[in-house]
């Protein structure tokens, strides 16, 4: 494999009423999956600010997992359907930054799916090893030199 | 900002969490970070010595924020905010870091979960920094509740409330009280008449002047928030608007349709019936086959629909003892007949249930135990068999396969979740499992509340259960309203949104993002206002709001943001 023992940082970004509860769910069944997500809990997918992501990306993460409950389900009506909303034009931004937008990846997780949570989490670190560490911090730091 | 001081609270959770998660090491990790003062690992953070312990370095070394590294926060944050709060600290200045469902029960390798639980706590340290002292809100508590299913559960809790003083509207969505119960005929396994358990509930229900029963009858809307919900409710009378402070949810189930099991042939085979069709022969005392003539075999199927890969893979609970039940009614009523019990496991677990089982044997009942995921064959008699059919089992414990003459087959069916409870959910606002069932709060600790401020569950909405604990859960949803009515009013949390009047522009973005009409745009000043009670404090507007100008408390933009500096 091209990522030969690279362990990538994941942030994972949960609403506190489905998908966090989905990881927690996952724990007490004891699921096991990869080690490499950092979760943060916000109340609603919709809190999620694009600017949260940017800035996980630019502190060093390698990719940035986002849960919320599934359309329909949402615990605040429909706030999933706001961060739905504002997920393409993320990833527009990301690749006019050349950031590729794989790293960025939108997964809806109720409170039931432990099982589906850990999978996300597996499927989501292989992708991120395959692509190879994100290059943002070093691309900024030419830019920055360029200047 | 004065330099904080922090204090960090590793929890090994008895082995819970120390047999993977190296917790001295995470501690002493925590203690070279800016700010914290102590930072400790210890067996177990949420029993009395554990808070005693941070109580007394809040006192002692003047600790103005707190880190628990340890479980979910949705377990343990309101034990560790109380402990704040006994120490005379605000109890918002506490963050969790969760090790334990997201780190020792879901990771083997101990160096990566603790380089893991390592930087979680490094988040919830780096975010503590920028929390605020947060002040409670009260609001009013409406005592008049809103029950939603009129079963033996619904009837109860309805009951329950009125019987003490408050208002309750209770709403049915058929036209008559008594639900899936009041189609039975004895309950196991003290073979009381159902009829008689219903029909006491239904009659002072009915003459109980605080209960105001809707039949025929569905909830529209329902709006508000803990103490202070606004419901709509339609029925042949039109539409009401109810005012009420809790809701419990009391829809019952939906009996599994036994004709989605083709080899069985119910809808088509008429001597295969269901076991409600079954207690409606009981009800009316007739035990016939479709020839007008008394069965001499009777067959019992167990797990119809249940533990199934095919159907349903739960267990239904109630339909065991309702087979034995069974045995029990035909040698009564038909003392000459056969009765042949078909079972995959035979669960009597409940109170008084393995003497019911005994007492089944002794009465002869003959029991032939199959695989599961395997169903018996059904074989028609021929003109000389002296009965209608044959039942080809595959004897487990005797290893052999056996053809049991058959007049008529009775298949227990399971119980499943309704084919509204997606409608309900959204309705009132709380999640289903993959089943179909609603979710409660906590499966142990608190198993009627949901994830709704006084949204209550109780009865077979929540899962499978028998007449016992149905009522056992409406009468603990009840004692839960009334501790709030007792009260008069309630505490609501401190986290909400808020608008910097300097910063807004008045863009109105956020008006129309509100999902509960909470944001208030004061026309004359031209600035938006988020009103703090009906706010649920999603975050919605914090986002969208183009000039930043919205505050979402505890969830703040430096909050988030440190904590991404932390985990990373």
């Amino acid at each position: 494999m091209m990522s030969n023992g690279f362990e990538p940082k994941i942030v994972g970004f949960l609403c506190n009423w489905c998908s966090y509860t989905g990881a927690d769910l996952a724990g007490t069944s004891r699921i096991k999956y990869a080690t490499n997500l950092r979760v943060i809990r916000t109340m609603c997918s919709a809190r999620i600010d694009p600017t949260f992501i940017l800035k996980a990306l630019l502190e060093g993460a390698d990719g940035v997992l986002i849960c919320g409950c599934h359309p329909g389900d949402c615990h605040y009506v429909e706030g999933n359907y706001k961060a739905m909303r504002r997920y393409p034009l993320l990833k527009r931004l990301l690749d006019a930054y050349g950031i590729e937008n794989e790293r960025v990846q939108l997964e809806w997780v109720s409170a039931s799916e432990g099982r589906r949570f850990a999978e996300v989490v597996d499927r989501m670190t292989e992708q991120i090893k395959a692509l190879g560490p994100c290059k943002v911090r070093t691309a900024l730091a030419f830019d920055m030199a360029e200047r | 900002m004065d330099t904080p001081k922090i204090g960090v609270y590793v929890c090994n959770c008895g082995t819970n969490i120390k047999k993977v998660v190296d917790c001295d090491e995470v501690a002493q990790q925590a203690s070279e970070q800016p700010g914290v003062v102590c930072a400790r690992s210890y067996k177990y953070m949420c029993s009395n010595p554990g808070q005693e312990m941070i109580i007394k370095d809040i006192q002692e070394q003047g600790l103005d924020r707190v880190v628990v590294s340890a479980c979910s926060p949705r377990m343990h944050e309101s034990t560790f905010r109380g402990a704040l709060a006994k120490a005379g600290l605000n109890p918002y200045f506490l963050e969790m870091a969760n090790i334990r469902e997201q780190c020792s029960w879901v990771h083997t390798d101990p160096r990566a979960a603790t380089d893991k639980a390592t930087d979680l706590t490094r988040g919830a340290v780096r975010r503590v920094v920028f929390h605020e002292a947060l002040e409670k809100r009260f609001v009013d508590m409406c005592p008049a509740t809103l029950v939603i299913g009129g079963g033996i559960t619904g009837l109860t809790a309805a009951l329950e409330l009125a019987e003490s003083g408050n208002q309750v509207y209770l709403v049915e969505q058929s036209g008559r009280l008594g639900g899936n119960l009041a189609n039975v005929d004895l309950t196991a396994p003290y073979l009381d008449s159902a009829r008689d358990l219903i029909r006491e509930r239904i009659l002072r229900a009915t003459r109980n002047p605080n209960i105001t029963v809707f039949l025929d009858a569905k909830v529209e809307s329902l709006d508000g928030y803990v103490g202070n919900f606004k419901a709509k409710v339609a029925s042949a009378g039109g539409t009401v608007p109810v005012e009420i402070g809790s809701v419990v949810v009391a829809t019952g189930y939906k009996p599994f349709d036994a004709s989605r099991v083709k080899a069985f042939g119910h809808g088509t085979n008429p001597n295969v019936i269901t076991s409600f069709e079954f207690e409606a022969m009981l009800r009316k005392g007739r035990i016939l086959t479709d020839k007008g003539r008394p069965p001499r075999y009777v067959t019992v199927i167990h797990c119809v629909g249940s533990r199934s890969e095919e159907f349903h893979p739960y267990c239904s609970r109630v339909c065991c003892m309702t087979a034995l039940k069974y045995g029990q009614e035909i040698k009564s009523a038909l003392p000459d007949a056969f009765v042949y019990d078909l079972y995959i496991d035979m669960h009597a677990f409940g109170k008084g249930c393995e003497d019911f089982y005994k007492q089944a044997s002794e009465i002869r009942t003959i029991f032939m135990m199959f695989q599961k995921n395997t169903a018996p064959q059904i074989l028609p008699g021929g003109p000389k068999d002296d009965c209608e059919m044959f039942l080809r089992v595959d004897d487990k414990l005797s290893g052999e396969e056996v053809d049991i003459p058959t007049d008529l087959v009775v298949l227990m069916v399971g119980m499943e979740a309704r084919d509204d409870s997606a409608e309900v959910a959204r309705l009132v606002n709380i999640s289903r499992d993959k089943d179909g069932w609603f979710i409660e709060s906590h499966p142990k600790l608190d198993p009627v509340a949901t994830t709704t401020d006084g949204v209550y569950i109780a009865g077979c909405c929540q899962s499978p259960k028998d007449i016992n604990e149905s009522v056992a859960q409406a009468r603990a949803a009840t004692a839960r309203i009334m501790a709030k009515i007792a009260k008069g009013r309630i505490e609501v949390d401190a986290v909400f949104a808020e608008v910097n009047q300097d910063d807004c522009s008045g863009c109105r973005v956020c008006n129309d993002l509100c999902p509960y009409g909470a944001i208030d745009f004061n026309s004359e000043t031209r600035r938006s206002n988020v009103i703090s009670a009906m706010c649920k404090a999603c975050g919605a507007c914090v986002t969208a709001c183009p000039s930043a100008a919205i505050k979402g408390r505890h969830f703040t933009d430096e909050q988030i943001f440190a904590q991404i500096e932390g985990v990373l």
